[in-house]
């Protein structure tokens, strides 16, 4: 694939990462170099891991044409799972955060056998189950926030090479792996086929149920890995963990190109689209502006980037109808 | 045999069986526990946020009626809101004036909205989701910047006969209003009667619907589907703002809060009444149906002292439930209509 | 051994359609086997119950030896029969060699073999000789490319029986020449094809057997194409009963003032200086290709794409129509669209809704109140008027059957009380009998005065009922005749004007 091409299909990406490096670089200047302490970055990075996964788990529902409302609920209640059994019933690290990782499996897996068996619009099934989950959360830490769990998880969460955390590395890692799943394994490639085009899928052997199946549960155990990265970065979970995951789920992978429609998905544009997003927080930082300005922001990127991709399409579109000049 | 027949069909009307349900389950909480029938701790605070949340449903009605979905249905409240109140504080509106200002906020969030959505054709979902980021942030940050403490507390003249009046003050030669109305449902019932009335008889509310039935043989019927579809989105905002002033009114000041609670209960109730997601068919009058029986729900509940977990537990279920009871009648429909011809 | 398909009194009925009705077929690896019959005889029903789309009420079903119906299109493509849809069956995100091994993607532990894979596609597509980029994107391809990357899929699955659906019907000559070496060389091969066309001088270059259907009866079956003449075939397709309909020559008075003019017009959609015009009371038959541009035409001139040059002209006046708006309430243009599921109807709608819908403002009382009692004596009067079987005006428009349903999204027009009326195919997917009515009614509504365009593919139809007939080919006029509804002449010159073009 030469450059020309490579540059057509990536066309989101590319400039998003130009806006990525733009924007560090501009960041970096007007704070006289302060963003590039190891202190800075590592903080930087350290908040980007969540956004990346929950965008993901976003992503994987978006590609056969479903969405999620309801990741923070699953986020809330699974990284909930894993304080209590740590903290109330001693588990061991790994098993609780094994179980609390199998929750989540399981409720993207209820997800995506409602979906299936109901015939109902994802976004109402998300809705309705959301609903359930954040009643049990509430029930798992009430108004408490549970931190007696072994420390030497929160002291995994702050341990990195050089600038960049562990907990980043295993977000890029899942990243990579589900980037190949998508590229190369025989089931991705099936889950993609349904979001394309789902008759045409349906007519060459593939179920369509069984795609969007398993891209919701997928969701679940992106989720579950999201929640992993959170209790181990956080001192503590309480109940308004997983609150403000829903939107940011959207905006990562819609700024980075996947479209609602299905049929796409886009690891690295939604990893940068994160990065980009993480900036605007810094910069707020940086500038002491209110928190608020942030999803102002992200509100208005993400408007002006689906509307100029929908332009764009339009007018490629345009040229398919209307008279075909044969050559 | 006609009579099974005329009991069928009355009993296949979703907003008869919805009104049975809750009718059943009121009588249940309140035999239970009789401090569920207290009109003053119980069922008067409970018909005022029926009166809020139902406009809130038909704010969400009004964009399911052309196939689409308003997220910002909870941020648009509080912008209203936020207008209102600042009308209140720093321009010293008068009551009714005040509540114009939200109003023409809430329509204005609507135009915008719909304005977007026709222009870049993108989904309605997305630019709802964007549209409710962006009024967060701006909600936020200008409670933060403006207000002492993160509100406007100014209440203009009559706010609080709005808010604690009832029906009981009201006599009619020596017989007087139930005590359990509160003022706040009439505002509640102009809005039921102006949307049933739009939808139910007029063009425009005809027009708005078969553009949510069929929008490509709507617009080549000659109806304007893009003013239609702004129009929706108008009535939506408008919807949302009123909601949002009746919520500022009952708490008696007008914060940032406003409006975060209402995404949820803004499906609930024409959802469970019988509106359809993909448009072109709304339950106006279901939508308070719905919105009752969530509210009986929950409010049964926490009088018998279950916490707000099991509340959520049981609205998601309830949601669930009637969706797939409703997807299970249309099978069964389709069925016998397919054996009919 | 040879490859044999056959197909035993087979039958299949929808909702008040008899579809299929006993019908027989047999086709044998190394012919090309044509499958023809007007629009609604039953030809895609037949290649969905041989695909495994749809159930067969009863007959048999025959594949290589085994006897018995496929559930699903997957074991239809098992058996070795695959079918290149008109409908573009591929994702378009994905790669033509992906989009090629889709059946069955060659995988090692579950992970797609990408080398295997392109040698796989490049087998196939050099097979067929087609020349292209494995790794291009299918949505980048023009139909014609996507049509060969689905008969290279074909041919990956190892089929012995294909069936090509229209497969000429958006594509360029030259591009048609380029399929028929492939078709050939494949039936060489021993690979039995069913070919469906509409197009009669295809069918006599290419195909060696021939099947017809008429309201979903085979009238001919499995005989050899030399056998017969076209004009035999033609009067098998269309049956006696359009033959010896009455024929009726209109007298339009051509001397006044058109009803609609266009004079040198070109569209943002490459429409190439159209002129015509339309007089009162006659009925202008349209006749081109599929992708001639006919609709797209329509549409323009209706304010739904851009008219880049040029002017329209009503009962003499320039005019500018913005939209659909527009060219109805002030303009009194309404337009009958082909594809009346997707955009003539409202299908979770009454019937009497359906009918109003063009002329809510027609209907009001004060206030923007519609007013019942005139939406439903409106609707009745047209509902009895073209003879819509139903119970009340109250039914739903999902409920009725095709031909029903196309005879309410007429009487929704005819409410509007239009001067002009632009009927898009208005008999695709119709059973016989409701086309005659179709085609009496038409006739009819232009001796009470109104100026019909009728688009249609269906060259019988426009013969059978036009006044005059404008050709188009690759969105220009080609040429315009007065038609004397003599068909063998007409449909010659017609033929000869699209192919001199």
């Amino acid at each position: 694939m030469n450059l020309k091409s490579f540059l057509r299909h990536r066309m989101t990406e590319a400039s998003l990462t130009l806006i990525f490096i733009l924007g560090f670089l501009a960041l970096v200047a007007t704070s006289q170099g302060v963003l590039l302490s190891e202190e800075s970055l590592q903080s930087f990075f350290t908040y980007l891991a969540i956004p990346i996964l929950i965008g993901m788990a976003q992503m994987v529902v978006l590609a056969v044409g479903q969405m999620n409302l309801a990741v923070g609920a699953m986020g809330g209640v699974s990284s909930a799972v894993m304080a209590v059994l740590m903290a109330d019933h001693k588990f061991p690290i790994w098993a609780g955060l094994l179980v609390g990782f199998l929750s989540a499996l399981a409720m993207g897996a209820i997800n995506g056998a409602l979906v299936v068996v109901t015939q109902l619009n994802g976004f109402i099934i998300t809705l309705g189950t959301m609903t359930i989950l954040l009643g049990f959360q509430y029930r798992l830490v009430r108004t408490f926030t549970i931190d007696q769990y072994p420390t030497s998880l929160s002291d995994f969460g702050t341990k990195s090479i050089g600038p960049v955390p562990y907990i980043l590395l295993i977000s890029l890692a899942v990243s990579v792996l589900l980037s190949l799943y998508f590229t190369r394994t025989g089931s991705g490639r099936r889950v993609l086929a349904t979001g394309g085009n789902p008759l045409a899928a349906r007519l060459s052997g593939i179920s369509n149920a069984r795609s969007v199946f398993i891209a919701h549960t997928l969701s679940g155990a992106l989720v579950g890995a999201a929640s992993i990265i959170t209790i181990a970065s956080l001192s503590g979970i309480n109940r308004s963990i997983g609150g403000d995951w829903m939107l940011s789920s959207f905006a990562a992978p819609i700024i980075g190109g996947v479209l609602m429609a299905g049929g796409t998905i886009a690891v690295y544009g939604t990893v940068i689209a994160a990065g980009v997003i993480r900036l605007v927080d810094i910069a707020r930082a940086q500038y002491s502006l209110d928190p608020s300005i942030v999803s102002f922001t992200v509100g208005v990127v993400v408007l002006s980037t689906v509307a100029l991709s929908e332009w764009r399409r339009r007018g490629s579109e345009r040229q398919h109808v209307g008279r075909k000049v044969s050559a | 045999m006609k009579l099974t027949r005329k009991i069928t069909s009355i009993l296949s009307d979703q907003r008869v069986v919805l009104s049975i349900i809750t009718l059943a389950l009121f009588l249940f909480f309140g035999l239970k526990n009789k401090a569920f029938f207290s009109a003053d701790f119980v069922l008067f605070p409970l018909l005022r946020d029926a009166a809020t949340i139902t406009v809130v449903g038909l704010a969400q009605l009004c964009a399911l009626s052309i196939g689409h979905l308003n997220l910002a249905v909870g941020r648009m409240a509080a912008v209203s809101a936020m207008a209102t109140g600042y009308s209140y504080q720093y321009l010293g509106f008068s009551l009714p004036l005040g509540v114009l200002v939200g109003l023409i906020t809430g329509a204005l969030l609507g135009a915008l909205t719909g304005w977007i959505v026709v222009k870049s054709q993108v989904n309605a979902f997305i630019v709802t989701l964007a549209m409710d980021f962006a009024l967060l942030g701006f909600v936020t940050f200008i409670y933060v910047t403006f207000t002492p403490a993160a509100a406007f507390t100014t209440k203009p003249a009559g706010m609080d006969f709005w808010r604690n009046t009832s029906l009981a003050q009201y006599c009619i030669a020596g017989v007087c209003g139930p005590k359990i109305f509160p003022m706040m449902i009439f505002p509640m019932i102009v809005a039921l009667l102006l949307v049933g009335f739009m939808y139910g008889k007029t063009r425009l509310g005809r027009e708005l619907l078969l553009t949510g039935s069929n929008l490509r043989a709507a617009k080549l019927s000659g109806i304007p589907v893009d003013r239609r579809v702004i129009t929706a989105h108008i009535f939506s905002g408008t919807l949302a703002g009123l909601a949002g002033v009746m919520l500022g009114f009952t708490n008696g000041s007008f914060s940032a809060a406003i409006g975060s609670e209402f995404m949820l209960p803004s499906f609930l109730g024409p959802v469970l009444g019988g509106t359809l997601l993909t448009g072109g068919s709304v339950a106006v009058f279901g939508t308070m149906m719905g919105t009752l029986l969530t509210l009986v729900i929950r409010q049964g509940l926490s009088v018998q002292g279950i916490g707000l977990e099991t509340l959520n537990i049981a609205l998601g279920l309830v949601l669930l439930l009637a969706l797939s009871l409703g997807q299970i009648q249309k099978m069964f429909t389709s069925i016998r209509s397919r054996g009919r011809t | 051994m040879t490859t044999e398909l056959l197909i035993e009194q087979v039958s299949k009925a929808f909702p008040g359609v008899q579809a299929l009705n006993n019908v027989n077929l047999t086709l044998t690896g190394g012919t090309v086997h044509a499958l023809l019959g007007e629009n609604g005889a039953g030809k895609s029903t037949l290649i969905k119950i041989i695909t495994g789309v749809y159930r067969a009420d009863s007959g048999a079903l025959k594949a290589n030896g085994q006897e018995h119906f496929f559930e699903s299109p997957i074991e239809a493509t098992r058996a070795g029969i695959a079918v290149v849809h008109q409908e573009r069956n591929l994702i378009p995100d994905f790669s033509v060699e992906e989009n090629i091994t889709l059946h069955n993607p060659p995988l090692k532990y579950g992970i797609v073999d990408r080398s295997e894979r392109t040698r796989l596609a490049k087998q196939a597509l050099s097979t067929i000789g087609f020349d292209i980029d494995p790794k291009e994107r299918v949505k980048n391809l023009s139909v014609a490319q996507m049509q060969l990357v689905e008969i290279a899929k074909a041919l990956v699955t190892k089929a012995q029986i294909i069936l090509l659906d229209e497969p000429t019907a958006s594509i360029t000559n030259t591009e048609t020449v380029k399929l028929f070496e492939i078709i050939k060389l494949l039936s060489s091969q021993g690979t039995a094809i069913l070919f469906v066309s509409h197009k009669l001088e295809e069918v006599y270059q290419i195909c060696d057997t021939v099947t017809v259907l008429r309201d979903g009866e085979s009238v001919l079956e499995s005989k050899p194409l030399a056998d017969y003449k076209q004009d035999e075939i033609v009067d098998l397709m269309v049956g006696r009963h359009l033959a010896d309909r009455k024929i009726r020559i209109r007298d339009i008075d051509r001397t006044g003032q058109p009803a609609m003019e266009l004079k040198d017009v070109r569209t943002a959609l490459g429409h190439e200086t159209i002129s015509m015009s339309l007089y009162p009371g006659e009925v202008l038959g349209m006749y081109g290709l599929v992708g001639a541009g006919r609709s797209e035409l329509a549409r323009s001139i209706l304010g739904l794409y851009a008219i880049t040059q040029g002017e329209i002209l009503l009962s003499g006046k320039e005019v500018k129509i913005k939209n659909m708006g527009d060219a109805l309430h002030r303009h009194r243009i309404g337009y009958v669209t082909e594809n009346r599921k997707e955009e003539g109807l409202f299908l979770d709608f009454s019937v009497g809704q359906n009918i109003s819908s063009t002329i809510l403002a027609r209907i009001l009382d004060k206030l923007g109140v519609i007013n019942r009692d005139k939406e439903a004596e409106i609707a009745t009067k047209f509902v009895d008027r073209l003879g819509i079987k139903i119970v009340d005006n109250h039914q739903l428009a999902e409920t009725l059957s095709g031909g029903n349903q196309q005879k309410v999204s007429v009487a929704k027009w005819l409410a509007a009380e239009t001067n002009i009326l632009i009927i898009d195919e208005p008999t695709v997917g119709v059973d016989v009998r409701t086309k005659a009515a179709f085609h009496e009614l038409i006739m009819e509504l232009a001796d009470e005065g109104l100026s019909i365009i009728l688009i249609s593919s269906d060259l019988p139809e426009v013969i059978a009922i036009s006044d005059r007939i404008m050709v188009m080919n690759d969105y220009a006029v080609v040429g315009e005749l007065e038609n004397t509804k003599d068909y063998p002449s007409i449909s010659r010159s017609i033929m000869a004007l699209i192919h001199s073009a």
